[in-house]
């Protein structure tokens, strides 16, 4: 043990129950409680402090719950503990590099390595007090030791005392960890059992038991049970590398077939997610919505908005309107969001730049749009390099930021207006020329025929086309006159009005 | 002679009033008939944007108006499109966003790009298209008849000349294919035989999945008029409301009359509101006005005649138009003229050109 070793103890108990009521806010105020096992063998596992007011504990089953009203039962998701394991790790991690996770069945505990961090985050009690109230933010209660043996802190951080930040001061690490009962050492079933025998019951106690008589007793776990109730117990400290992930999951209650309530659990985790890269100094970039279905399967949507945002209104817009418009098959039984973070560059716009559409507003419009016209009919046209009819195709549009081309004098073009679909049309010629055809149930004669004009292509494929263009300046006989533009299908030999000059 | 001169040009400076003065009392006494007979009428210059037809803008006093409803009536062929084209090209190479309603999906891009416009800058909201018709299928299904194809040779003294499989192959699956042609009843034990009780299997009721109703699985035909004009005017209000779009082009032009003349008015005040608010100009292409007194400017487009100066090349149309109504007209003076005053020119004519015509 060196001079300078200093690590802060995150212990949060109850970690089922918390993990779970992280997402559900509503539920906090209410006794719930954790249910595990097979349906008819069902056992509390983990439950609130009202819970344990109103007189329950945990190893009740079913039955015995059902004797209490107003208790919410929930189900044991590992999957939620997972994602709340790692949001705390993640946050722990923002603290220091080093830390290690320590992994119980029922509770979540961590170890930070915080020494040299002084200059950055303060002395150690305004640190623990800081990152109380950031695991606070995320939706979990915990307690904090600090200490300068690392075994030291685990101990005192899982006593029982009713106290969320405890610094034990260097040197008097025994003394801090008298009162404490033997439980908080993870003894043996047997070594619990002789201990109680002996009438040992605090580690005050067991650290005053002469080592050499305790060794020959219990061999060399006695040496270490020891050393560890005295606050003189080294460690090797195993850091993991906390992963940046911004998922969040939550396996609902019950199947879920309205869009709009789902929107209030996505609320929720996007708020959490929100924060989470608030912290990094992110913002969210790309969000997919990942549905498990009722019968096994899974649906995925992805919302990426033109700029990385972290405006929670805009989100839950964007991603209300996305799963309108693309609903799911089948009920929800479990959401999951994954997050793509990127940069939270803001552009700066100049006093005297045009007039543009705000960009998270337009997101919002673009979403609104396709949900009316459908996705495919919605942005900015890209021309295909081809000479086919209607050579191009859709992006999504953005507000280009590149500068505009140079206006140059050009004399105005007489614009094409397209019929989609053509509409196939009876001509009737006069020397391989249209002479007259009927249109919309107009009879038109042919004023001037220019063509005609042969293009095809795609030979290669089974795509192939080939026409033949005519550009006709036509007239009723009331005067009325049109440009059209005429082609005949050479594959089909159809002829087809495809657009009208205008 | 020379100091009576004198004295009379002094008593000239004296008596006879200034210019200024002349005309207030002028003024004074009109004020009944004419208030402020002689003052200059107060300026008020309303932003314009040029079309970037010259013919069309000497026209207009400098282009379509900003912040207000335009409205270009006409029926096909008659510029109403190249002229708007012409406009957003403009607008889009000032570095400006512009959106493209298309009611009937007729926007050619292709043109718009020949036109000059950056399609970068343009959104292009196509209205009324289903899936299966935004993409057609072309593919074309080619297959030789048979007599094209070289017979197989049938081998002699082969099982099935050759082309089947091995014989043993024949009787797999034989037992299984037997006993699907036996009916429950023929296998069926008779009534003096012993019977097996049969268990009838449970009957297990699975919930089916069933697709979650939401307002877009309940739209109406997207492809009928009514109904494209409808998703049109909702995007138009959402364009509108989101602001930033210098110019909004709702393009009703391939859209009978009767079916635009059933948008009610109170949409085109909403319109020429929220344009107001967001100093967008607002194109209407139509083919007859419908917008009424909400629009600002109403061009009537008339039929124009193809040029037929080449032979072999369609190289333009021709094209006519006429100011039908312009809301705030500005007058030169206030001084009602004694005689009738001269007309003011309300037409143009220009020339559109194609692109594969050239330099002419």
């Amino acid at each position: 043990m060196t001079k300078h070793e200093i690590y802060a103890c995150l212990y949060a108990k109850e970690f089922p129950a918390q993990a779970l009521l992280r997402l559900r806010p509503e539920l906090r105020s209410k006794p719930c409680v954790v249910m595990e096992g097979e349906p008819p063998l069902e056992e509390i596992c983990s439950l609130t402090r009202k819970a344990r007011s109103l007189g329950m504990s945990r190893g009740m089953t079913r039955v015995e719950v059902d004797t209490f009203s107003e208790v919410i039962v929930l189900q044991r998701s590992l999957k939620d503990e997972a994602t709340a394991r790692a949001v705390l790790l993640e946050c722990a991690g923002c603290y220091s590099p080093r830390v290690e996770n320590w992994d119980y069945e029922r509770s979540f505990l961590c170890a930070i390595d915080i020494a040299g961090t002084t200059g950055l985050f303060g002395p150690p009690a305004t640190l623990a007090r800081n990152l109380l109230t950031r695991v606070g933010t995320l939706g979990l209660t915990a307690c904090v030791a600090v200490s300068s043996n690392f075994h030291a802190a685990v101990a005192v951080a899982k006593g029982p005392l009713p106290i969320s930040v405890r610094i034990i001061p260097t040197g008097e690490e025994s003394k801090a960890l008298a009162a404490l009962p033997l439980t908080v050492l993870d003894l043996t079933e047997e070594q619990a059992q002789t201990f109680a025998l002996w009438g040992i019951n605090t580690l005050g106690m067991l650290a005053a038991l002469p080592e050499k008589e305790l060794i020959s007793r219990i061999g060399q776990a006695g040496k270490r049970l020891r050393q560890m109730a005295r606050g003189e117990m080294p460690h090797l400290f195993q850091p993991v590398e906390p992963v940046f992930t911004l998922v969040e999951r939550m396996e609902l209650d019950s199947p879920v077939e309205l869009l709009d309530a789902l929107m209030f659990v996505v609320n929720v985790m996007l708020e959490q997610i929100i924060l989470r890269a608030t912290a990094r100094v992110l913002a969210l970039a790309s969000v997919s919505v990942t549905l498990a279905l009722e019968g096994g399967t899974t649906y995925t949507r992805t919302v990426q908005p033109a700029l990385p945002t972290n405006d929670r209104q805009v989100w839950l817009k964007l991603l209300h309107l996305d799963l309108e418009s693309h609903p799911p098959q089948a009920a929800i039984l479990a959401v999951e969001l994954d997050a793509e973070s990127g940069s939270t560059s803001q552009i700066q716009l100049g006093l005297f730049s045009p007039q543009l559409p705000e960009s998270s507003r337009l997101d919002v419009t673009l979403a609104r749009i396709r949900a009316i016209v459908g996705d495919e009919n919605v942005g900015r046209a890209v021309l295909t390099d081809t000479h086919q009819l209607d050579g191009f195709r859709i992006e999504p549009f953005s507000i280009s930021s590149a500068d505009p081309s140079a206006l140059s004098s050009a004399p105005m073009r007489p614009a094409m207006r397209r019929l989609r679909p053509a509409e196939t049309v009876f001509v009737t010629l006069q020397s391989e020329r249209p002479k007259a055809f009927t249109f919309r149930e107009r009879r038109y004669s042919v004023e001037s025929a220019y063509g005609p004009w042969l293009t095809g292509g795609e030979w290669w494929t089974a795509t192939l086309w080939g026409s033949e263009q005519w550009d006709l300046a036509v007239r009723t006989h009331d005067g009325v006159m049109l440009c059209v533009c005429l082609i005949r299908d050479l594959l089909r030999n159809q002829w087809q009005i495809v657009g009208l000059y205008d | 002679m020379t100091a009576l001169t004198h004295k009379a040009n002094i008593r000239r400076t004296y008596l006879v009033p200034t210019a200024a003065t002349i005309r207030l009392q002028i003024e004074a006494k009109l004020a009944r008939k004419i208030p402020s007979a002689l003052t200059p009428v107060p300026r008020v210059i309303r932003p314009v944007v040029p079309t970037g037809v010259s013919e069309v803008d000497v026209l207009l006093a400098g282009g379509l108006p900003v912040g207000a409803i335009t409205e270009m009536a006409g029926v096909e062929s008659t510029g109403r499109t190249g002229i708007a084209l012409s406009f957003l090209r403009h607008l889009v190479h000032a570095g400006r966003a512009c959106a493209w309603v298309d009611v009937s999906d007729t926007l050619c891009p292709e043109s718009a790009a020949e036109a000059g416009v950056d399609l970068a800058r343009l959104l292009w909201v196509r209205c009324g298209v289903s899936k299966s018709q935004a993409k057609p299928s072309t593919e074309y299904k080619f297959s030789l008849p048979d007599r094209f194809f070289i017979p197989a040779s049938i081998k002699k003294g082969l099982h099935g000349g050759g082309c089947g499989g091995h014989p043993r192959n024949e009787v797999k699956g034989l037992p299984d294919a037997v006993s699907g042609l036996l009916r429950p009843e023929a296998i069926a034990p008779r009534c003096a035989e012993p019977q097996h009780k049969i268990r009838a299997e449970r009957e297990v009721f699975m919930p089916q999945p069933q697709a979650i109703a939401t307002r877009s699985n309940l739209r109406m035909n997207p492809t009928k008029p009514w109904a494209r004009i409808e998703q049109a005017l909702r995007v138009t209000d959402l364009l509108l409301q989101a602001g930033g779009f210098s110019a909004i082009v709702l393009d009703m032009a391939s859209i009978a009359p009767e079916y635009a003349s059933r948008v009610p008015l109170s949409t085109w005040f909403r319109y020429r509101t929220a344009a107001e608010r967001t100093q967008a100009v607002f194109l209407l292409l139509t083919q007859h006005s419908c917008a009424k007194s909400s629009s600002e400017l109403l061009l009537r487009f008339q039929p124009g005649e193809a040029r037929d100066n080449e032979t072999t090349l369609f190289t333009g149309i021709e094209h006519r138009l006429q100011v039908e109504r312009r809301r705030f007209a500005q007058e030169p003076t206030n001084v009602i003229p004694l005689r009738k005053p001269p007309h003011s020119v309300n037409a143009a004519r220009w020339r559109s050109q194609s692109t594969w015509a050239g330099e002419r």
